[in-house]
């Protein structure tokens, strides 16, 4: 299929006058077959939503709520002053816009956004865990984070009218009076359940994909010509070799050349970490509190194997909404899109081992095409993050 | 003729004290962890600053590194290093003015006055390491790195594939060659190259395929049996970042070795590496300017 561009004449007329051309007018570029195929390839969006096996509350009704309640509650860190929506503010697409997380301490890692995070095979920058309900148990326990306890967190929901009738209802049972560490995966279960929920709406890109699938030319044209160009530069310049599918992420780990000091003498390992704490994780899949019990969803976890490679690796991270979730990086390092589009124009081959990111080169864009590469990126963003907490009678 | 047993209590008593002797040498030997020699470090430009030469030393002492092939990006990081600890440190002489010169140095004519320059100045044990392909390792700029390295008598430490090996070697038969990383080949192919060429040794620096895991891989294994005197280990540390991966990969090189006999364990955790560097640089001390 092949779309001929549509420039009239007096938008021709106007793009003589303009330097960017045709910017700001309806108009179609050109996309080879290779190009649509990549394009399509990103959609269709929303990803179809599914249960997650391992979590027997996952997509429960009565679940999401009481996680949603558990979110914002503050009585689950340590301290009493921070909750799960301090560094993942539902105003911030669910995240701080921090370089690094801050709670009771500063963290070493930016604080990554939870729209979608449903769809990771692998949680955090390192995939130190294996399901969304075993990394919500880490910023729990984690004494930068909430820095709380399996007791504490048992006795709150225990001792809390509201949740503790909202965990009979989800369970099926109320809490265990003697099982803190039971009590407290539930909880994770619950609010993963919670946070499955946390989706993205469709985006300006999603309408032009869409346009594009059915062959509608005239809504195609809708979308920016800068955007299209920049959608050019991101095919050329195989970006979604890695930010692949509707989620723009492959879901798996890469040494992009950042560097990845935690602090003068000291690294972050980033994966080879990582892969080292979800093998040892007693909340791995491999371990008791699957509900999965044919541990079909364990298979990943029980082959994944620990390479020298893996040391200074990070997640790929969804491009969608992006533009609400600076700064970028594994601790926040780069401010702005354009300055991601700029360490991948400039990258520097002295941080990349010779048989390592064999795919990794320079773009070398000239200035044109970073800034139509941010446009392009920037329509991977809705129109703002729509999620308001639902009125939830009581619990009786 | 002496009786190999003795009788009586006092045969006993001594049998009982070598005993225990042998027991406290087998406990105490078995605590003392693997010396290592490492055969792949780069102290390039960029690390200079992040890890410091006192810092870097003390990477290498605490992870129980014995001595240390190391090269340098800007060739200034290793004689940092080597000023700072010539018992630790044997210096190797990269053709890179800046690790950017990986892809460009074999068509760069004026890497030649630059290691000339280099190689009167300092003392060196290798040239390498450097990345080169098949038939560029023909191109004039290799060849006069091969020269060079046979008029002083020091080894290749080259970061290619089995078809630029071959060509080093025809371009010096009598060349001595750390190929690096095995060339990233299979293990049935390393010991056909190693069986072929007598002056060839391999670090087994970033891989991980010849012991996934931390258990040996049986085929690797088999290679290693049968040239117990040719592999040596190494880190590579391409980034500073990866300075700090020199302990955790030490830890792993010993899980792996502790699989083979204990005296081939030892060749390829240090022996190797001081057996065919160790004493290039004994006769005198090295030059400082």
């Amino acid at each position: 299929m092949q779309f001929k561009k549509v420039v009239p004449c007096m938008l021709a007329l106007l793009a003589a006058l303009s330097p960017w051309g045709v910017a700001d007018q309806p108009a179609l570029l050109t996309f080879s077959e290779g190009e649509l195929k990549a394009i399509l390839a990103h959609g269709p969006w929303p990803v179809l939503p599914s249960r997650d096996p391992s979590n027997r509350v996952s997509g429960k009704p009565e679940a999401v709520a009481l996680g949603e309640r558990l979110f914002f509650d503050t009585r689950l860190s340590g301290t009493g002053a921070f909750s799960c929506a301090s560094c993942h503010a539902p105003e911030s697409s669910w995240t701080d816009n921090r370089k690094r997380g801050v709670a009771i301490a500063e963290t070493d890692r930016n604080t990554p956004t939870l729209m979608n995070v449903r769809l990771n095979r692998w949680f955090g920058w390192d995939g130190a865990a294996d399901s969304l309900w075993s990394q919500s148990i880490r910023p729990i326990l984690d004494p930068r984070e909430l820095g709380s306890r399996p007791r504490q967190v048992a006795a709150l929901v225990r001792g809390d009218e509201q949740l503790s009738c909202r965990y009979r209802r989800s369970f099926g049972a109320p809490p265990s009076a003697t099982d803190d560490e039971g009590v407290l995966v539930d909880v994770a279960k619950a609010l993963a359940a919670f946070q499955e929920t946390l989706q993205s709406a469709r985006a300006p890109f999603d309408e032009f994909r869409d346009a594009l699938a059915r062959g509608d030319r005239h809504a195609a044209a809708r979308y920016p010509v800068a955007a299209q160009r920049g959608l050019k530069v991101f095919v050329a310049g195989a970006c979604g070799t890695c930010h692949t599918g509707p989620n723009f992420t492959n879901g798996e780990f890469h040494d992009t050349g950042l560097p990845f000091f935690a602090a003068p003498g000291r690294v972050d390992p980033g994966r080879h970490e990582g892969i080292k704490r979800v093998r040892e994780s007693r909340y791995n899949l491999l371990g008791p509190y699957n509900d999965d019990a044919a541990r079909v969803t364990a298979t990943s976890t029980r082959h994944v194997m620990l390479e020298h490679r893996n040391f200074g690796e990070f997640k790929v991270p969804s491009l969608r909404n992006a533009s609400f979730t600076a700064p970028y990086g594994h601790d926040g390092q780069l401010a702005t899109l354009a300055d991601v589009v700029r360490h991948y124009s400039e990258l520097n081959l002295d941080r990349l081992h010779a048989d390592g990111e064999q795919l990794l080169k320079p773009l070398r864009l000239t200035a044109r095409e970073q800034q139509d590469l941010v446009v392009f990126l920037e329509t991977l963003s809705p129109y703002g993050n729509s999620w308001r907490p639902e009125p939830r009678p009581p619990c009786e | 003729m002496k009786p190999l047993i003795g009788s009586g209590s006092t045969t006993v008593r001594r049998l009982s004290a070598g005993a225990a002797l042998l027991l406290i040498s087998f406990v105490s030997g078995a605590q003392e962890p693997l010396p290592i020699f490492d055969a792949h470090i780069h102290y390039s430009h960029d690390a200079w600053q992040s890890v410091p030469p006192q810092e870097a030393v003390a990477i290498l002492r605490k992870a129980g590194v014995r001595r240390a092939l190391v090269s340098s990006s800007g060739d200034d990081g290793q004689q940092k290093l080597y000023a700072l600890a010539p018992d630790l440190i044997l210096p190797s002489l990269r053709p890179y003015r800046s690790r950017g010169d990986i892809s460009t140095w074999v068509r760069d004519q004026s890497v030649i006055p630059y290691l000339e320059e280099r190689l009167k100045r300092y003392r060196y044990v290798a040239i390498g390491e450097f990345h080169v392909y098949g038939a560029d390792a023909d191109l004039p700029v290799v060849r006069r790195v091969v020269q060079l390295a046979k008029e002083h008598r020091i080894f290749l430490h080259s970061h290619s594939d089995a078809d630029a090996i071959e060509r080093h070697f025809r371009q010096d038969p009598e060349a001595r060659i750390l190929w690096a990383h095995s060339g990233f080949d299979r293990p049935e192919r390393v010991r056909e190259m190693l069986r072929k060429h007598r002056n060839l040794w391999c670090d087994l620096a970033w891989r991980t395929d010849h012991a996934p895991g931390g258990r040996l891989d049986p085929d690797w294994r088999a290679a290693m049996l049968e040239f117990p005197d040719r592999f040596m280990v190494g880190t590579d540390t391409p980034t500073p970042e990866r300075w700090h991966f020199i302990a955790e990969h030490s830890r792993w090189v010993r899980t792996w070795l502790a699989e083979l006999p204990r005296d081939v364990a030892e060749k390829i955790a240090h022996r190797n590496g001081e057996a065919v560097f160790g004493k290039m640089l004994a006769p005198s001390k090295p030059e400082q300017h």
